[in-house]
Order: C-alpha cells, then structure tokens, then sequence
C-alpha cells in the first residue's frame, strides 16, 4: 500500500496539470478518494501552486521600473567625454580575442614601419637599412685585371682596377705603393 | 568590443597598412628622370697616418682597403638627365663619365667610363639603390692610390 501512494504522489503533479492519461488520470482519481494522506498532499500541492500563481500575478505591479528608466535615461542623455570613449576603446582592446588578433597585427604594422622608416625620414636610427650592394652588370677593364669586392660588413661593392700593363703610367711618372690587400 | 569600436580599430588598422604599403609599393612603380650622381675622389697611400675628416662617412667603407692613410683630393655633385652624361675630372688628368641608363626611384643603373688621356681604363654599369655608393679605385696617384666614392640619388 505504501508502495503505490509513493507511486500516486509522484503523478498527482501531473494528474492536477491533466498530463496523465485517461486510465492513469481515473487511477489516481479513485485512490484519491479512498487514501486521505495522499488527498492531504494534493490538498498541500494545490495550496503551493495558488502561492505561486500569486506570487506570479502581483510581483510585476509591485516593482518600480521608475529608477530603472531614468537611469538609461540619463545614460543615454550624458555627455561622455572623449578619454572616457578612447579608455573604453582602449580596454575593449586588451580582451583575449581581440588580442589574438591585434597582437600580430601590430608586430607587422612596426616592421612595416621600421622598413618604411627610410622613405619617410632617410638615415633615421631606426630605419632597417635596405641593401647597399652595387651589382656590376658589366664591365670593361681594357685588358686591365679588375676585381669586384662586396664587402659584406658594410654592404659596399669595391671595384679595383689593377695597373698590370707595364710602364702604364710611365708617362705621368706615378707609380702605387702597394695594391690592397682585401 | 562595441561596434563603433570595432569599425575605428579596422580602419586605423587597413588606413596604416595602405599608408606603408603605399611607401614600398609607390615608390617603386615611378621613375625619375633627373639624378644627383656625387663623387669623391680620395688618394689612398701608405705614407702617413692621416684620415681625412671629411671622409668620416666613409671611413668603414675604406677600411677593407688597408691603406693607412685616406686624403680627399675632390668632391663634386652634378645633376644629369636620364641617359645624360656627367663629366667630373679626376685628380691626374683622369675623367669620369657617369651616365644614368634607368632610373626609378629606389633603383638606378649607371654607366661608369673612366679614361685617362684619352685612353679608357675601366667601363662598367652597376646597379645599386638610390642613395648609395659603391667604390672604385686602383689607378696609381702620388705613391698611392686613388679611390673614387661614386653616389647617386634619384630625385
């Protein structure tokens, strides 16, 4: 007999809310009528629901939406001043998925901008200096022995004509010390 | 973020990336048509120790020649058209013809004829940056040797 209150009182919820179906609603109707404790917690069971529905029905007149409205009101009515919008701006920034993507975006606009650097302010510090190589495309030394030196250090290109044609410059009486010694 | 936000982010964001882009791209894609070719002519020698102030701008690029001393004799600018000859006299009856064969504005390439008396000891083109120089030396001076600093800058 316990056992089947337990089962009526698991389904008098459902029974008062007519989710049962006919059988099952004309079983817990009878046993109702015959078992007082279980009638006692459906009397409980409907007096919690008028509560409820009470609770529900009056709550919203008593709440005063007044203080809310004027609030958005002067909200919308303020005027922000311009370090209030570019701090906001700012920590709107510093959120993780804004970061993820600024985070890079910001390394390639500074190396942009060290690369840029030298069209903009030539000899600048700070500027990635572009190659300074020479490229000898041709050249002539006139039967002259000629060497081409990059001198990696200072990115400059050497050309070096060496005077190896005898008495060159017997005329003019010049003479070099010494050729160098790259 | 709120959208005004968003919108201000991405345009600072594509506005700067145009703006550099616009500096590497730009650039490149116009010619010049008159160029400043700048020489300087240096007599490189072992006798003595003197380093010429004037060449303090080039004292790293003389370095690798090993002289011990480095005297400049001339220094001289001239502005010359596109495929126009710059003439300049070299210390030694020597003369330089510069000749600027193309010009952009980040890359030039230059025909270099160098003679002496009338008899032509080097002819060369190089190609090199706008702004740049390159060295070219060995022809015997007064016991040593001379060393020419050749720039030129598209204008």
């Amino acid at each position: 007999m316990i056992k089947r209150c337990e089962d009526i009182r698991d389904r008098i919820g459902a029974w008062m809310d007519g989710e049962l179906s006919r059988s099952g609603a004309e079983e817990v109707r009878v046993h109702l009528e015959s078992c007082p404790a279980c009638c006692e917690e459906r009397r409980q069971l409907e007096k919690l629901q008028a509560s409820l529905k009470a609770v529900l029905v009056a709550g919203p007149s008593n709440v005063s939406f007044e203080r809310f409205w004027s609030g958005v009101e002067q909200r919308i009515n303020r005027q922000r001043v311009w370090h209030e919008d570019f701090f906001g701006w700012v920590r709107d920034l510093s959120t993780p998925p804004q970061l993820a993507w600024l985070v890079p975006a910001v390394i390639i606009l500074v190396l942009m901008g060290m690369f840029s650097l030298e069209s903009f302010f030539p000899g600048s510090r700070l500027a990635v200096r572009r190659n300074n190589f020479a490229a000898v495309e041709s050249i002539d030394g006139f039967g002259r022995n000629v060497a081409v030196l990059r001198e990696n250090e200072t990115k400059t290109t050497i050309i070096w004509l060496y005077q190896n044609q005898e008495g060159e410059n017997e005329s003019t009486g010049e003479k070099s010390d010494a050729s160098p010694s790259f | 973020m709120s959208l005004p936000g968003k919108r201000v982010t991405r345009a600072l964001l594509s506005s700067s990336i145009l703006f550099f882009f616009a500096a590497f791209a730009g650039a490149a894609e116009t010619t010049s048509q008159i160029v400043q070719v700048k020489i300087g002519a240096i007599l490189a020698s072992n006798q003595g120790d003197e380093f010429d102030s004037r060449l303090a701008h080039l004292k790293k690029q003389l370095e690798p020649l090993k002289y011990r001393s480095y005297r400049l004799l001339k220094e001289e600018s001239q502005k010359v058209q596109r495929k126009g000859n710059a003439t300049f006299d070299i210390p030694g009856g020597r003369s330089l013809v510069v000749t600027p064969q193309e010009s952009g504005t980040k890359q030039l390439a230059l025909r270099v004829h160098l003679q002496q008396g009338g008899k032509p000891l080097i002819d060369t083109t190089v190609r090199l940056n706008s702004g740049g120089n390159f060295l070219l030396g060995g022809p015997p001076h007064e016991g040593g040797a001379l060393v020419i600093s050749i720039s030129a800058t598209a204008q």
